[in-house]
């Protein structure tokens, strides 16, 4: 893992929150990655990908998410997101990632989104 | 022009290495008072152009150098970032849908990013390599 990079899973109700921290980039996604497969593996229907407020997250960071969104579909998960900078949500909507998967600003708001 | 004041960084083509250029960007355009998420505009492009010039201009050459212009005029901060690679063509713009549907390769985004984030963009090929110019106001 990146230095700087957490990134850790934990149970909510009947939702995986995967709390990532640190940058998300075409270098370091593979522990995002790893940690959405590892809930997949555990049954996970529902995901909430909680970022810490300063995290950075690039273009190859955009792709290792979209990865991820297109692999929750195909296995009927739902993912939402929460924790965005006010930057990253208007990015992540610039791009079309909201349509996939809704940004929430606070975990409570996302948790009753599912 | 006597009110223009220019600043330069020359980075090697190195992963992670972006992240100064924000850095250096976002130093430049606080002093000129720019909003906090003009800012944050600013540092993603000048990241996004730092990577394209690395990964697709310098191929990932770390003898090859990214150079960061930045030049400070009234109102408004333009940004060359140039790489010494050859000229890498038109890239299509990419589109989510596809890529969600297994389409298309969910990469491509970045020169997607510079053009919505920035005021103003240009891209150059030339004989020393490619040149992304960006202008970013004030007044927007």
């Amino acid at each position: 893992m990146a230095k700087g990079q957490e990134i850790s899973i934990r149970p909510k109700g009947d939702v995986s929150v995967i709390d990532i921290k640190g940058d998300v980039t075409a270098l370091t996604g593979q522990p995002v990655e790893d940690a959405y497969h590892h809930v997949t593996a555990a049954g996970a229907k529902k995901i909430l990908l909680a970022f810490a407020s300063d995290c950075y997250i690039n273009s190859g960071g955009i792709a290792v998410l979209i990865g991820i969104l297109s692999e929750s579909r195909k296995k009927e998960q739902a993912v939402r997101m929460t924790g965005l900078s006010a930057h990253f949500q208007k990015i992540f909507a610039m791009v079309g990632l909201t349509k996939y998967a809704q940004i929430h600003l606070s975990e409570e708001a996302a948790l009753a989104d599912f | 022009m006597a009110s223009e004041k220019k600043f330069e960084l020359h980075l090697p083509s190195a992963p992670g290495v972006e992240k100064v250029a924000m850095d250096f960007a976002a130093a430049v355009a606080k002093t000129m008072n720019f909003p906090a998420d003009r800012v944050e505009d600013l540092k993603s492009a000048v990241a996004e152009a730092c990577l394209n010039a690395i990964e697709h201009g310098n191929k990932m050459d770390a003898n090859m150098k990214v150079g960061i212009s930045l030049t400070v005029d009234k109102g408004r901060l333009q940004v060359a970032v140039q790489d010494e690679g050859a000229g890498i063509g038109q890239v299509p713009t990419p589109n989510i849908d596809k890529q969600i549907e297994g389409k298309s390769d969910p990469r491509g985004w970045g020169i997607f990013l510079i053009k919505n984030l920035m005021d103003e963009v240009t891209f150059e090929s030339t004989p020393k390599g490619n040149v992304v110019k960006m202008i970013i106001h004030l007044d927007k």
